[in-house]
């Protein structure tokens, strides 16, 4: 990896220096400017080509992963949580860690499709596809674990509110995780569905590309008869604007909701009520982290540099600094209250949470989460594949540990002293966290093997031709800015 | 029972975009334009309203919520109240997280699926094709001819004036 | 009559279950507790009567499924030798037995030589729960943690399924045979004949070891506690000139001092005297004043108003040194020379304070030196106690070894000069200081004969092995205190194969009466039917005396208070020249020894009861295991930490144990456990902990339970140590409340009104359950968490489990500290569900599986739960407990559950919980139910005590009240009216259900 990062260097510098003498809009989000022809055979060309030998070391390692996870899970179900570290002081730990996790790695896709869109931000247009496919499969790692971590997984089903004989007994509409179930069910599909939406045009392209009968059938199947009508456009768009408005409001809610499982309990750690947007706020630097990561290695395995630029990447870094930033900011508040607040359990939680036992995932987190983002100040850093990758890391890493911190130092000593009890993960706990990343790469591998990694339309529409480029572009009001 | 048209290509928006405008100006009817990304000011040029979805939107998103309410305001209240932690039956605050999840999902799904019905999109739908290259980097003018009154040699003259790389006649099921 | 439990259990052959069931029901006469108390209960086949509820109807269901279940499987062991699985239904019923109601049968405990009387409760023919009988002037309705775990021994998968001879199963007949002819040849030979037997409460049983004295001039008996208090007896031949151990009053005393002398844990009654304590120190009255002299950190030193921590050498120096003061007060010769062994000021405020209450204080003392015992009488007698807190006239006979005979017989055997030895009840193979050297001894006896109900340490060398009854299987008599009887009655027929001890006594004496229960019976008419005059005839008398299960007689012999005739002056000297020699001796590597024992275990002869093996030591909150307890300063001076495994090094032995650190644990001093190390006794007990036996002494005739010049060498080894409980801190957390004597009597402070709640106050049913807890009365004996496990079928998980904080015990008692790590005053807090009204496990539950009943009951439907453990998590009491594995019927967990005959202790009517679902306190939801199907039955209002729960039952000191929260006057109302009420973490607004009394402190003041 390093030594392509190397060679990569090379090539972005070349690359910063082309950004530089643009100065004035219209910016292109597209290097030399390809023509429609090209723009299809790029990236079209790019999934039907023979994979690399990049890919197959990727996915088998990703694959072994994920039959690891069926491995540990066929244990987890056939003996007990007891396999697990858990105890009765530390009821929840790496299960709900991951959940927390992966929901909000989740976040960024459906964040850049439908909030830059309503902004008018055309950089999304390169990494929108690849980002909502992120979401869509770290939304099915995340819904993974509060199934898995139930005593009973095969009764799981209790929590559904569906009409019933036991009673009938319903469900606890109170309980934050009933909350959980809708939002994660609903993120999960308005995502899918805005996912598949956005690609229609492009498997419609691809279905008119192919000659192989299967592939043609398939993505005719799918493509579901488009044949570029003006008039289905014009609805296309809209029903793309309303669901953008829709999901706005939800990406935010759904990190909310999750952190509402805490919240809402009487946990010196958990209740606080500064979690709602602290959460959000981890959940976008989390998920920018993510989509940083898997461009940069898409665009090398893909070879799309034409594509995904040095500016989006930009980009996406001073976007992960702020939400950085908010997100220590939320740090420094919880321990301000705490002290201002004078509860002597929050204020013991607090002390414990850098002085205790757990202390060094705090300063690991710290250390992610805090001191790392603020490098992206430079633009050195912001334009240095190297720094972004190994950056990219650590804010997984960071708020992987965040999570951690939450859950497991409130648990471990709460409030009565005779229950205070240590944390320690076992080999299944482990087992179970790498596999879910093994069940989120392979999911991201296929896809971008299958399916257009770039969306094809969007970007003919932002290189577009003259004035009339694609509806939602945002170029003419930045003319008029600079006629004015 | 097809339909005959006539049919003009362009290999890039503008010139498409002024070719609608001039067809229009002569009182002819486009029938549609194709391309490959929805192309801006091609609606006014078209003179196509705006499409009315959005008001499925809100009134599937009244009755999303409208159903959570009830849903969760009957199976706690009314169906079998138990004492939760000595909170009222009625604790209409916790209710409305799932309030606004149901609302979005469903309203969402709605919008979808009026698309999918207004705009005759349905998986097994023979795509009709038009040109070559729609789906890619063509773009098409088409024009139908309703009856004999209709002079299909000036659609003809006025579409091979707007710059069109070529003009033909088609058969289709649009 | 004539058809007892007993010939029934002789006669051999599977027998149809009618007559099983009429053996186990029979005699007619007896009835249930209910009856004893309240008159006529059970009548028609439901207790319920008409299903009073929904829940009701199901119940029955549940019952009937139970029975199928369980009492099947009962009815095929009771009425066969082994257990055998193939279901025996009820088809025809006896008047004793309805299904599914329990009866109450009155026995007597021989859990150890207290000999508790018990009320044991039979369901569908199998005893599976011991309550203490409330008839018992003495004893009370509680019990200890080691008694309510008796009935689970009963069920031991490992105990002998029938006689062996030369370690193979042989026929009882044989065996007879066997032995007839050895007695007979040493009898000609006038050889001498053993029979060593740990200390027998029973005078039927005395007696028939006197008839055979009578008979065999060659005969001897020696009794051999392992855990003696041999040297009191000793002391007090020589100061009263009756080889006997008096009978205290702790309840008389105003003031108590202790001189290593658990008496609240494991010594010589301490049901009895937890109660007495417990009854003079209600802080509404003049509670007494506790001061604790010891060198471990014991239940009663951690429940003492003074605690003075020291080394065991300086024990005997303490009683001198107020023996000295006392002297002066009382103007009497005084004792010369010797130096106070501990600060002079805090010795002249308890010598001041004894003077004070002359005739009303009470000197106890552990020690196993005479001389040490002498002074303590002494003390006593100058302080005019003799008569008034100490009993000499009705002494207790509940210890009676004597450990020179037992050191005298070990050289005899080795001298070869026993023909056969009969072993009953002991197990010196494990627990005599030289065991290597008694089994040496044994292997040169013609005949050994061993009485135990499995293959130990000891029975694996005897030639035969004869197993006794468990005594809920058998008949019996006790005399714990001269002239307080109690009576034993079996409450199954024996499980397997075996044969009540006495009766096989009288076999081998060629008795003309060789079935105990008739010999007992006439034994009874014979001597204690005359000593009474209301009942004119023996019938009723008897079975009068079997119901209640408790007699109390007359005295036989006049009662003339023994006086102090001793000479304490060679005590105090021997004693002072020990003292110096102690100093002298000791280098400063070198630390002395204190083993005592264990409160689950007490001397091992339960070490394979997974009940006790599990449940933590009262103080240290270790289980599964012994260690060595060392103060936290020598701790740092030899830098070992928890679980460092050391080597302990006496003259006579040495053994390695982890090391715990103990605050409050004599400078200078390590102690362990005694009861832990078995090689031979089970599955559960087998190589848990180490035998600290091999570091005790048999020093001039009295078995030395400290030892001195000890070497601590480091293994390097490491273990875990399973504790329950890692933090003694409260962090100053309002959890455990206290308060002062005098800021109590200044009357009560303003109580505050209740916190402000969001929500209105949601209406119950008829009843609102509460319990209030007396943090004063709770002395943390930990009686409460057995009885509990065995009502709620709680599982044992083992020591792995326990290591990762999975214990699975509804209800745990909270250990607290504070103050100098060196002598720390300590605190006990029973903690299970709160039962809030506002609570925060139920608002998270997802569906719903735990909700508060319509009578105040935070509930677990098991049915519902899906494991989510968010409950657990907000929970801030933390006693919510989670099936992390499914931990019945799973041989790597409990080691009772996981066998069929284990199982038969299950309570029918608690669900057993699977694999996945929470679970918790439910404050015995079951015994409620039951309570209001019987008030329903009688056609009465519930009454305030019918409804006790387990713990609340079991606790020998009263110190858990359960009841109806919306009876005003209700005890449970009127706790938690009382000015000491709190809840605990009442700011955290969850409107708890169960009400803590503060502990109150009474400080001894020193100028």
């Amino acid at each position: 990896m390093s030594t392509t990062a190397i060679r990569v260097n090379g090539k972005a510098t070349g690359t910063v220096t082309v950004t530089e003498v643009q100065v004035l809009p219209p910016q292109h989000w597209v290097d030399d400017n390809p023509s429609l022809r090209k723009i299809t055979d790029d990236i079209a060309g790019a999934m039907e080509a023979r994979p690399g030998k990049g890919w197959w070391i990727c996915f088998g390692i990703a694959f072994a992963a994920l039959l690891n996870l069926g491995g540990m899970v066929t244990y987890l179900f056939a003996k007990g949580i007891g396999v697990w570290g858990l105890n009765n002081s530390v009821g929840w730990a790496f299960d709900i860690t991951n959940f927390v996790f992966w929901v909000g790695i989740g976040h960024a896709g459906t964040l850049i499709s439908a909030i830059l869109l309503l902004f008018r931000q055309q950089w999304r247009t390169s990494i929108n596809r690849s980002a909502e496919a992120m979401t869509i499969f770290a939304v099915m790692c995340a819904g993974m674990f509060p199934a898995i971590h139930m005593g009973r997984p095969w009764d799981a089903f209790f929590i559904f509110p569906y009409p019933n004989h036991r009673g009938p007994l319903w469900v606890n509409f109170r309980s934050p995780l009933v909350w959980d179930v809708f939002a994660i069910s609903t993120y999960l599909t308005i995502s899918l569905v805005f996912w598949y939406l956005g690609m229609i045009p492009d498997l419609a392209t691809l279905r008119d590309r192919t000659t192989n009968k299967i592939k043609k059938f398939i993505y005719g199947l799918l493509s579901l008869g488009w044949n570029g009508s003006h008039r289905t456009w014009t609805r296309y768009e809209i029903v793309s604007l309303v669901l953008a408005g829709l999901a706005t409001p939800l990406v935010l809610s759904v990190h909310s909701i999750v952190s509402m499982d805490f919240a809402t309990s009487l946990l010196p750690g958990w209740h606080t009520t500064i979690f709602p947007p602290y959460f959000v706020a981890g959940a976008i630097y989390s998920g920018f982290g993510m989509v940083l990561m898997l461009l940069i290695i898409t665009r090398y395995t893909m070879n799309l540099q034409r594509y995904i630029t040095m500016r989006h990447l930009d980009k996406m870094a001073k976007v992960t600094m702020l939400t950085g930033m908010i997100v220590s900011y939320a740090y420094l508040t919880e321990f301000f209250a705490a002290w201002y607040g004078g509860n002597i359990y929050e204020q013991y939680h607090f002390i414990n949470r850098a002085t205790g036992p757990y202390a060094w995932c705090f300063y690991l987190m710290v250390l992610c989460n805090v001191i790392a983002p603020q490098m992206l100040w430079l633009k050195k850093a912001r334009s240095s594949i190297a720094f972004l990758f190994v950056f990219s890391i650590m804010v997984n890493i960071g708020m992987w540990f965040e999570r951690f911190v939450i859950i497991v130092v409130s648990l471990h000593r709460a409030f009565l002293p005779s229950g205070w009890g240590m944390f320690y993960p076992t080999a299944i706990d482990i087992g179970v966290l790498v596999g879910s990343f093994g069940l989120f790469f392979t999911c991201f591998l296929l896809f971008i093997r299958v399916l257009p990694m770039i969306a094809m339309w969007e970007i003919k529409g932002v290189v577009g031709h003259g004035a009339h480029k694609m509806a939602l572009s945002s170029d003419d009001e930045e003319r008029k800015v600079v006629n004015a | 029972m097809p339909k005959s048209f006539v049919v003009a290509t362009y290999s890039d928006a503008e010139t498409l975009v002024s070719a609608v405008r001039a067809v229009r100006q002569q009182n002819f009817r486009v029938y549609d334009v194709y391309a490959p990304y929805p192309i801006h000011g091609m609606d006014e040029a078209l003179g196509v309203r705006r499409s009315r979805l959005p008001w499925v939107t809100f009134v599937v998103g009244l009755m999303g919520l409208t159903f959570a309410l009830t849903l969760q305001f009957y199976t706690t209240v009314l169906d079998w109240p138990l004492n939760v932690g000595g909170k009222p039956d009625n604790s209409t605050l916790a209710f409305l997280p799932i309030c606004f999840e149901l609302t979005v999902l469903l309203s969402g799904l709605a919008t979808v699926a009026a698309l999918f019905v207004r705009a005759r999109l349905f998986p097994g739908k023979k795509e009709q094709i038009i040109a070559e290259g729609i789906t890619n980097d063509t773009f098409a003018l088409v024009v139908r001819q309703r009856d004999s009154s209709f002079d299909i040699n000036r659609v003809w003259k006025i579409l091979e004036e707007s710059g069109a790389d070529r003009v033909r006649e088609r058969e289709a099921e649009l | 009559m004539s058809h007892t439990g007993e010939s029934g259990g002789v006669k051999s052959s599977c027998k149809g279950p009618k007559e099983q069931l009429v053996q186990i029901g029979e005699p007619a006469y007896w009835k249930s507790v209910d009856e004893l108390h309240n008159g006529p209960r059970y009548t028609g086949e439901f207790p319920g009567g008409l299903p009073a509820s929904s829940s009701r109807t199901e119940a029955t269901r549940r019952d009937f499924l139970a029975l199928m279940g369980f009492s099947l499987a009962a009815v095929g062991l009771a009425g066969c030798r082994a257990p055998v699985q193939n279901a025996i239904p009820f088809l025809v019923g006896s008047d004793q037995i309805i299904p599914g109601v329990s009866n109450w049968y009155a026995t007597t405990c021989r859990g150890c030589a207290s000999s508790c009387s018990l009320l044991v409760k039979q369901r569908d023919g199998r005893p599976i729960k011991i309550e203490g009988n409330s008839a018992s002037a003495i004893f009370g309705s509680g019990t200890c943690a080691t008694g309510q775990a008796t009935v689970l021994s009963l069920y031991d998968d490992e105990r002998l399924r029938g006689p062996l001879w030369h370690g193979k199963p042989a026929k009882w007949e044989e065996i007879d045979q066997h032995v007839l002819e050895s007695l007979t040849s040493a009898l000609a030979a006038k050889q001498q004949v053993v029979l060593l037997s740990g200390t027998i409460t029973s005078p039927s049983t005395k007696e028939i070891i006197a008839e055979w004295g009578k008979r065999d001039p060659n005969f001897r008996h020696v009794v051999y506690d392992a855990v003696s208090l041999s040297a009191m007896r000793a002391a007090n031949a020589q100061s009263f000139g009756q080889a006997a151990i008096p009978h205290y009053s702790f309840d008389k005393a105003r003031i108590i001092v202790g001189l290593e002398a658990d008496f609240l844990g494991t010594w010589l009654s301490p049901v009895e005297f937890a109660r007495q304590y417990a009854a003079n120190r209600k802080p509404e009255g003049t509670p007494s004043l506790h001061v604790q002299f010891e060198s471990g950190m014991s239940v009663t030193g951690s429940n003492a108003d003074v605690r003075v921590p020291l080394a065991p050498s300086q024990l005997g120096a303490v009683a001198v040194a107020l023996l000295r003061r006392i002297q002066r007060k009382a103007g009497a010769a005084v004792v010369a020379g010797g130096d106070d062994p501990v600060d002079a000021k805090k010795l002249d405020a308890i010598a001041d304070e004894l003077w004070k209450h002359r005739g009303e204080s009470l000197v106890v003392s552990g020690s196993n030196d005479v001389a040490v015992q002498v002074v303590v009488n002494t003390l006593n007698s100058t302080l005019g106690n003799i008569g008034k807190t100490i009993d000499l006239t009705h002494p207790s006979l509940q210890r009676s070894g004597d450990d020179a005979a037992m050191a005298e017989l070990v050289e005899k055997l080795h001298r070869g000069e026993i023909h056969t030895l009969v072993m009953y009840g002991v197990n010196p193979g494990y627990d005599y200081p030289d065991a290597g050297r008694f089994l040496e001894g044994l292997d040169k006896v013609a005949l050994s004969i061993s009485f135990s109900d499995r293959r130990d340490e000891t029975s694996s060398h005897a030639h035969a092995i004869c197993p006794d009854h468990h005594f809920l299987e058998a008949w019996g008599d006790a005399e714990p205190v001269e002239t307080n009887f109690s009576l034993a009655q079996p409450l199954i027929a024996p499980l397997f194969d075996t044969r009540a001890a006495q009766t096989s006594l009288l076999k081998w004496l060629a008795h003309e009466q060789p079935d105990y229960y008739a010999y007992l019976r006439e034994y009874w008419q014979k001597n204690m039917f005359p000593r009474q005059k209301e009942l004119q005839s023996f019938e009723p008398f008897w079975e009068r005396s079997v119901q209640d299960g408790v007699v109390v007689l007359p005295s036989t012999h006049a009662a003339a208070e023994p006086k102090f005739h001793g000479d304490w002056k060679p005590a105090v000297d021997k004693i002072l020249e020990d003292a110096k020699n102690a100093q002298a001796s000791t280098k400063d590597d070198h630390y002395e020894l204190h083993v005592y024992e264990s409160v689950p275990l007490r001397d091992g002869r339960h070490a394979n009861n997974p009940w006790l093996l599990e449940l933590p030591d009262p103080v240290s909150k270790v289980s599964w295991g012994n260690y060595a307890a060392v103060a936290p300063a020598l701790a740092k001076k030899l830098n070992l930490s928890d679980g460092d495994v050391v080597r302990l090094k006496t003259s006579k032995g040495d053994a390695e144990l982890p090391v715990f650190i103990q605050p409050g644990q004599g400078p200078g001093t390590i102690s362990a456990a005694l009861g832990f190390g078995r090689k031979q006794v089970g599955r559960a007990g087998q190589n848990v902990g180490v035998n600290a036996y091999p570091l005790t002494s048999m020093e001039n005739g009295s078995h030395r339970y400290s030892a001195m010049n000890v070497q601590v060498e480091r293994t390097g080894r490491s273990e875990k140590i399973g504790s329950t409980q890692t933090h003694f801190s409260m962090e100053g957390r309002p959890i455990v409340l206290e308060t002062t004597l005098e800021e109590l009597h200044k009357g009560a402070e303003a109580h505050e009104e209740a916190l402000p709640t969001l929500w209105a106050e949601r209406l119950h049913g008829e009843h609102s359950w509460g319990m209030a807890i007396d943090m004063n009365a709770c002395t943390g004996c930990s009686a409460c968490v057995v009885a509990c496990q065995a009502e709620n079928n709680v599982p044992v998980v083992g020591k792995d489990q326990i290591e990762r904080t999975r214990i699975m015990h509804w209800i745990r008692i909270d250990r607290y500290y504070s103050g100098p790590e060196e002598n720390p005053v300590s605190v006990h807090q029973p903690m299970m569900c709160q039962h809030c009204q506002n609570a925060p496990c139920e608002t998270v539950c997802p569906v719903l599986a735990t909700t508060t009943s319509s009578e105040g009951l935070n509930q677990q439907v098991y049915n519902r739960c899906i494991g989510t453990r968010y409950c657990a998590n907000n929970c801030p009491y933390k006693v919510r407990r989670f099936n992390w594995y499914n931990y019945t019927e799973n041989p790597q967990f409990d080691f009772n559950m996981d066998n069929p005959l284990g199982r038969m202790v299950l309570n029918p009517d608690v669900a057993v919980r699977s694999r996945g679902v929470m679970e918790k306190c439910s404050l015995c939801v079951q015994r409620i139910q039951l309570a209001k199907d019987t008030a329903l039955q009688g056609k009465r209002e519930l009454a305030d005590g019918d409804i006790q729960t387990a713990c609340q039952q079991a606790c020998p000191t009263q110190a858990i009240i359960f009841g109806d929260l919306k009876d005003p006057n209700s005890r449970v109302s009127q706790m938690h009216r009382n000015q000491r009420n709190y809840q605990v973490l009442e700011d955290l607004g969850t409107r708890p259900n169960i009400g803590y009394l503060k502990k109150v402190r009474n400080p001894l003041e020193t100028t």
